[in-house]
Formats: C-alpha cells, sequence, structure tokens
C-alpha cells in the first residue's frame, strides 16, 4: 500500500483517519519490535559464525581466521569483560535467543553453564581429537569424561610483577616468601608514606581464589560427574591463614584496598604508587593498555611462596571457548572453537606478542619463540621463565556450578570486611554460611 | 515494577500538562437532532480510542505484559538442580524475612526522609526567588538550575564518581574526607540526587508560580504584605498542589533509587553492597545470581513498598493538593 497516498488521501477526511494511520504504523513499530527473529537464513557461501571474547588485540586474531578459511567466517563482539559478558549470556539463554554460536568463557564458569546444559558437547564434532594438545588439568577443566565442554585457549598462572625503577629507589630486594614481602612492604611504606607494597582488590574473586588456591585451599569438591553433590569448604586453614595475611598487610597499611578495575587503581599503578601487582599471565597486557607509560619499567617474578623454596601456585582466571545450545551451527561452531587459536602458530604470534596470553596447548607452550621471548614491557626480560614454572605449579582445582554467586558472596563478604574494619576470617565463615545454604536450597547434597 | 532500568526514566517523568482535552464535546449542538447527534457522537467517541490507542498499546506491551508475566514467575522457584516448580507465595515470604531487603526498603526510606525535604525545599525557595526577580540573571539562574537535569543520569553520576574519587578526584585535595567511604556515600549519593533534579522540581514549582494570578499580590500589598509574607502566606498554598505532586515523584523516585548507587558499586563496592537499595538488590539477584523468581518477587513488594508510601503521603496531604 501507499502510505503517503492513503494519509493525503485520509487527511481529506476526517482527523480519525490520519489518527488511524499513527496507530497502524505504532502497531507496525510494536510489531517490528517484538515479533521478527533474527534471519538465520545463512546465504550461499561461508557459514557466519557470531563469537564474543574480550581477548586483547582479538581483531587480528580474527582476521587471520577469516583470511585462511573460506567456508567459516567469524564475526566477533566484544561482549564486555568477564561478569558484564556472563551477565548478557546468562540472559540470552535464558531468554532463548540473542547468544553467540561460540563464547569465551573462563575455567570457573564452565560447570555452570554445563550445568544448566546450555554448553554443546563438542565430543561429538571430534574435539577429543586434539586432546593430545593440552595438558592434563588444563583438559579436565574443559571436559567431563569424554564429552568436551570448551576449548581450552589461554591460562592465569600467577606471578608477581614489580617496578625496577620503585624497586631500585627505595633499595628493595626481590621478596621470595610472603613474609619478605611484608619486610619490604615495611621497608617502603618507612621510606615513603603514600606508596604500597600491593593492592589488594577485594572485589575481584578470581585474584582472591587465586591466592587462596596457592595456599593449598580448594573450597569446592565438585564434578559433572558426581552432581548434585557438592562439598563447599570455604573457610578452611589455609584460605584464613590467606586473608589474615591480608588483613594485617592492609591494617599496616602496606596494601591498598582500592577496587580492582577502577581508575583509581589504573592511576595507581602508572604512577608507581603500588611497587607490586600480584597478576595473572594475562596481566601484561591489561597493563599494557592502562599503563602504557610504565612500559619497560616492570619486571616479573614468581609469587611469593609461604614456604622457602617450594613451588605452589594457583591460577587466576584462563578462560576457554565454548559453543552454545543456541548455534543452528555446532559443527563449524566447534571447528571455530578449536581453530581460532587451538596450537596454530600464527595466531598465537598474535596472541603471544600483542595480547600476552599464555597458552594452554602444549606445542606452543614448548615453542621456543614463546620460552625465548623478550617483552620491552618488562625491560627485555624473558617473563616466560618465570610463567611457565608457575604454570606447572598451578595443581588440580575444581570449581562450583554457581561461580557467580561464589564470586559475588566472596567479594560480598571481603569488601565489608574491608570498609568496615571487621576480621576477614570470619568474612569466610560468613561466606561459607551462605554459599552451603545456597547450594542446599538449589537441590545439592552439600558436604561440609 | 520489573525492570530496574524504568525506575529513574519513568517514575519521574515530567507532569502531566494540562491534556488536549476534546472540548467538541462540550458544544452540543442543539438545533441538531438527537438522530443525528448520536453517530457524531459515535464517531467522535472512535477518534478518542484512536488518540488513546497507541499509549494503550505500548502500556500493555511495555508494562502490563511484563507485569504479568514477571508475576507469574514471582511464583515459581527454580533451582539449579531440580528446575521450575509452583512455590506459591515463598519467595515473597523469603523477602518479608530477607534482612538485606528490609535494610535496603529502610535506607532508601531513611535516605528519602532527609534528601526529599532538602531537595524539595531548595527547589521552593528557587522558584519564589527568581519569581521575585525579573532581571536578566534571574533567566540565566533559571537555565543554570535546569542543565543537570538535561545531563542524563548515568553520565552525571560518573562524573560525580570521578569528582568523589580519593586518588584523583580534586575534592580530596580540599578535604581529607572520603567522599566514598561507607559512612558518607551515602550523604555523597543524596547530593547528587539533589544536583539532579533539585533545578527541574524548581522549573515546575516556578511554572506553577507563573499560574497564579497577578492580581492577588496586588490586593495582599494594599493590605500591607511585605515580599516574605506573600512568599509563605500566598505563593506557597497557591502552588501547594504543585508542591505535593514534585514531593510525590521524588518519593517514588527515591523508594525505586537505583542507578546512582549502581554506577558509583564498583568505586566502592564494600560500602555500595549489592543491597544498597531494593532494586539494586532486585538487579543483582536477577542478573548477578541468576534468581529471576526471587527478583520479579521484591520488585513487586518494592512496587507495594511505594504505592502504599505514595497513598499515605496523599492521604496526609490531600486537603492541600485539591485531591479530596
Amino acid at each position: 500500500m501507499n502510505v503517503r497516498k492513503f494519509i493525503v488521501e485520509r487527511r481529506r477526511r476526517s482527523p480519525a483517519g490520519s489518527m488511524a494511520v499513527a496507530v497502524l504504523t505504532a502497531l507496525a513499530l510494536v510489531a517490528t519490535g517484538c515479533g521478527s527473529d533474527d534471519a538465520d537464513e545463512q546465504p550461499d557461501g561461508p557459514v557466519k559464525i557470531k563469537v564474543w571474547a574480550w581477548y586483547p588485540a582479538f581483531q587480528p586474531v580474527v582476521d587471520l581466521f577469516n583470511k585462511t578459511h573460506t567456508d567459516v567466517q567469524i564475526e566477533w563482539t566484544n561482549a564486555g569483560t568477564g561478569q558484564d559478558q556472563y551477565t548478557k549470556l546468562q540472559t540470552a539463554l535464558k531468554a532463548g535467543k540473542g547468544a553467540p554460536d561460540v563464547v569465551m568463557l573462563e575455567f570457573q564458569e564452565l560447570p555452570t553453564f554445563q550445568l544448566t546444559k546450555h554448553l554443546v558437547d563438542m565430543g561429538k564434532y571430534g574435539a577429543n581429537d586434539i586432546k593430545g594438545n593440552y595438558v592434563d588439568w588444563a583438559w579436565k577443566q574443559v571436559t567431563n569424561g569424554d564429552s568436551v565442554y570448551a576449548i581450552p585457549v589461554d591460562a592465569g598462572p600467577m606471578a608477581m610483577l614489580y617496578r625496577q625503577d620503585v624497586f631500585d629507589k627505595y633499595g628493595l630486594t626481590v621478596p621470595k616468601t610472603w613474609a619478605e614481602f611484608k619486610e619490604q612492604g615495611q621497608k617502603l611504606k618507612a621510606a615513603s608514606p603514600t606508596s604500597f607494597m600491593t593492592d589488594f582488590g577485594a572485589n575481584d574473586g578470581g585474584f582472591m581464589t587465586g591466592l587462596m588456591w596457592q595456599a593449598g585451599a580448594r573450597p569446592f569438591d565438585y564434578t559433572a560427574a558426581e552432581a548434585p553433590k557438592i562439598g563447599v569448604s570455604l573457610n578452611t586453614e589455609p584460605a584464613k591463614k590467606t586473608m589474615t595475611y591480608w588483613e594485617d598487610m592492609v591494617d599496616s597499611g602496606l596494601a591498598d584496598t582500592t577496587a580492582f578495575g577502577t581508575t583509581d587503581f589504573y592511576s595507581g599503578l602508572a604512577s608507581g604508587k603500588y611497587a607490586t601487582y600480584l597478576a595473572a599471565g594475562w596481566g601484561p597486557g591489561y597493563l599494557q593498555s592502562v599503563a602504557k607509560t610504565t612500559s619497560g619499567k616492570w619486571r616479573a617474578a614468581p609469587l611469593p611462596q609461604w614456604t622457602a623454596g617450594e613451588n605452589a601456585q594457583g591460577d587466576w582466571g584462563g578462560s576457554s571457548f565454548a559453543v552454545t545450545d543456541q548455534s543452528k551451527y555446532p559443527k563449524q561452531a566447534t571447528q571455530v572453537a578449536m581453530e581460532i587459536f587451538g596450537a596454530n602458530k600464527d595466531a598465537w604470534k598474535i596472541g603471544i606478542d600483542q595480547a600476552f596470553l599464555f597458552p594452554t596447548a602444549t606445542p606452543i607452550l614448548e615453542w621456543d619463540y614463546f620460552l625465548g621471548k623478550n617483552y620491552e614491557f618488562f625491560g627485555g626480560q624473558k617473563v616466560n621463565e618465570v610463567f611457565v614454572p608457575a604454570y606447572n605449579g598451578i595443581g588440580e582445582f575444581e570449581w562450583s556450578p554457581f561461580n557467580s554467586y561464589y564470586f559475588n558472596q566472596l567479594t560480598t563478604a571481603m569488601n565489608q570486611a574491608v570498609s568496615q574494619k571487621s576480621s576477614w576470617p570470619t568474612a569466610l565463615d560468613t561466606a561459607q554460611k551462605n554459599i552451603s545454604t545456597y547450594a542446599t536450597q538449589q537441590g545439592f547434597t552439600v558436604a561440609q | 515494577m520489573t525492570d530496574p532500568d524504568r525506575s529513574t526514566t519513568t517514575t519521574r517523568e515530567e507532569p502531566p500538562g494540562p491534556g488536549d482535552q476534546d472540548r467538541a464535546a462540550d458544544t452540543p449542538q442543539r438545533r441538531a437532532g438527537a438522530a443525528r447527534r448520536r453517530p457524531r457522537v459515535g464517531r467522535q467517541a472512535l477518534a478518542g480510542w484512536l488518540f488513546v490507542t497507541p499509549f494503550a498499546v505500548l502500556l500493555v506491551v511495555f508494562l502490563l505484559l511484563p507485569m504479568a508475566y514477571s508475576f507469574k514467575i514471582s511464583l515459581y522457584r527454580s533451582t539449579l538442580v531440580e528446575g521450575e516448580v509452583f512455590a506459591y507465595l515463598d519467595n515473597y515470604r523469603q523477602a518479608l524475612g530477607d534482612p538485606e531487603f528490609r535494610r535496603g526498603v529502610w535506607r532508601v526510606i531513611v535516605f528519602g526522609l532527609v534528601q526529599t525535604p532538602v531537595m524539595i525545599g531548595l527547589a521552593w525557595l528557587a522558584a519564589l526567588l527568581i519569581d521575585e526577580a525579573t532581571s536578566r540573571f534571574s533567566r540565566l539562574f533559571r537555565l543554570a538550575a535546569f542543565v543537570p537535569y538535561a545531563v542524563p543520569v548515568v553520565i552525571g553520576t560518573l562524573m560525580w564518581g570521578f569528582l568523589y574519587s580519593p586518588n584523583t578526584g580534586p575534592l580530596s585535595a580540599l578535604t581529607d574526607l572520603n567522599f566514598l567511604s561507607g559512612g558518607t556515600v551515602l550523604f555523597s549519593l543524596g547530593n547528587i540526587v539533589t544536583w539532579q533534579w533539585a533545578g527541574y522540581n524548581m522549573i515546575v514549582l516556578y511554572a506553577a508560580l507563573q499560574g497564579v494570578p497577578r492580581e492577588i499580590y496586588e490586593s495582599a500589598r494594599i493590605d500591607g504584605a511585605g515580599p516574605v509574607q506573600i512568599a509563605l502566606r500566598i505563593k506557597t498554598p497557591m502552588i501547594s498542589a504543585a508542591i505535593v505532586l514534585v514531593t510525590i515523584f521524588t518519593i517514588i523516585g527515591t523508594l525505586q533509587f537505583f542507578t546512582e548507587p549502581l554506577i558509583l558499586q564498583p568505586l566502592n563496592p564494600g560500602a555500595i553492597t549489592n543491597s544498597y537499595t531494593p532494586n539494586v538488590y532486585a538487579f543483582h539477584q536477577a542478573f548477578s545470581f541468576q534468581q529471576y523468581n526471587y527478583s520479579a518477587a521484591i520488585s513487586f513488594l518494592l512496587g507495594l513498598v511505594v504505592f502504599v508510601g505514595s497513598y499515605i503521603f496523599l492521604f496526609a496531604t490531600r486537603r492541600r493538593s485539591a485531591l479530596r
């Protein structure tokens, strides 16, 4: 129908008529707004796979994939970092539409999405063929027997990144144990009252879990095969030891409590207010974007140990690619998940050089280029000589199938302990109580 | 009620002005017979319905249907292991007994009791002042006071977040006070809200003052009333209906307090917790913890609180606001 002609004609007749047009238009708008799905009819040609991920310098990796594949093409969106993306993803999965084909998920989120049956078992599409490319603990994180729920990409072995210029200025030595870490902190504080040895982000569940992991804490005892049985033990001795230590560091003014990810935190890293940054393998990638001016001033050292000479380590983050149940092309999506990075040296060269990713694929881990790379950001240091041993010391770890809730409870309890100056280990008791109650409410059989 | 985003956008919309009422119906044509008039009325009724339809459609699609849906899910409980089960009013029972929820409600009530009088008072004072002054300066002042309202809430809050920042903010250089600590952050939030809304409310009150016939002031002056007496005894009672109106909007907005705390939360998550206000709590229950059912129940209870709160206020001021 020729709308304009219709309007002109109606206008001569009566005001009610033109209102009718307006109503029809409004109805049409409402209908288009609420009705149509995305047209999923693939044109003849390559299959388009939607990918959500927030890796730094990811565009060239996508371009490389698209250049080297003719039948599959990636459409990449950055849907937010960490929790922001998970919130969007949960909502899209709940709504039944709007989720991508392939999504970047950190290891700790996998059980959650796997339990709600939103992840495609890629084992059916040949994902088990690449099992040999990954170390045991990484493959265990993403599988349940022969069911493969994600393809590991990078890991988050932790290390202590420190400012060489600050250490030189105040004559600090690189601490090997947490006790030494505190001593150096006191030395720094005495020389420069406005400086801190480090910043403790009580708003970051992954960071705190990584530190407790290093001390030997294993908050959850859970595997998909044993569901709905779950062991919850958050307030164990190693966890409390960790929190007691950090409470003391904060009380003594040696560690700051600015929330991670805030402008204040970044400005503290850039200005040298924080002498060290306890970070994961991917940390430098972020430092590059938020503290560019400090390039060349950083060095990496192993995470301080509780017992001198040990190699106890924790993991913070690390991620994988999973395929959602909304994908209409699970086979191609699996291919994308396996090959975006996979063990492809060209892709990984970008990942290593520009994004500071720490690979989980053994061929890359053993690649001379990776091991021998001098990082300009670290003043030419071969930092992987620090990160690789850290990676090897990580050990097994199980996540709960309600990780968002766990992180939220942990950060809520710790944030309150920080802001109300109440006991940190007691905050762990509170989190333990809440999480056990929640798990029971959710229908799990909880063993303390 | 269900979508927290709506809390600050729709509850404080501009008060409805005198609408375009169809006045044609007031002048019945006496010469025309009843038989000829009836279809006319019918056509006018149709026109009226057509005018209302776009609004009605949007109301149903974007408010009533989502509300019905969220009421439905508020009666269910879904767990990770067992899936969805009908739970009657369990979610409501849980919310009523939830200390976090109660604390949040209590917090916004206390916040409202302090912030609402301060802000309405400021708006009232400013409106009276610029109504009295007739210089070019008053027009400039009017505009300046209104500008914060033109800044989107999110942007305004982010801006204040930078100003409050203990490391990079200019305020921290002037004072040792940390504006984002547990003890002060509620006042900081109150300051943001006041900055954002005082000018808007001032304009509403000023517009009401413009509607007061000037002859009244004339006769008051002849009776010997000074400017202060005129302001307190004549102008204020004359615009009491508008004062009640802006207060109602403020109360509703305050109980649904959401955007500002959510935006400032990352700056001090220890002070602004996930249950800081009922709406923030509902948001986090849904989008951080995936407790959609419980979130819906909280939203409905909050709706009830808003309804009751507004009603109590209207009832208490019914003499003043001509709402008998």
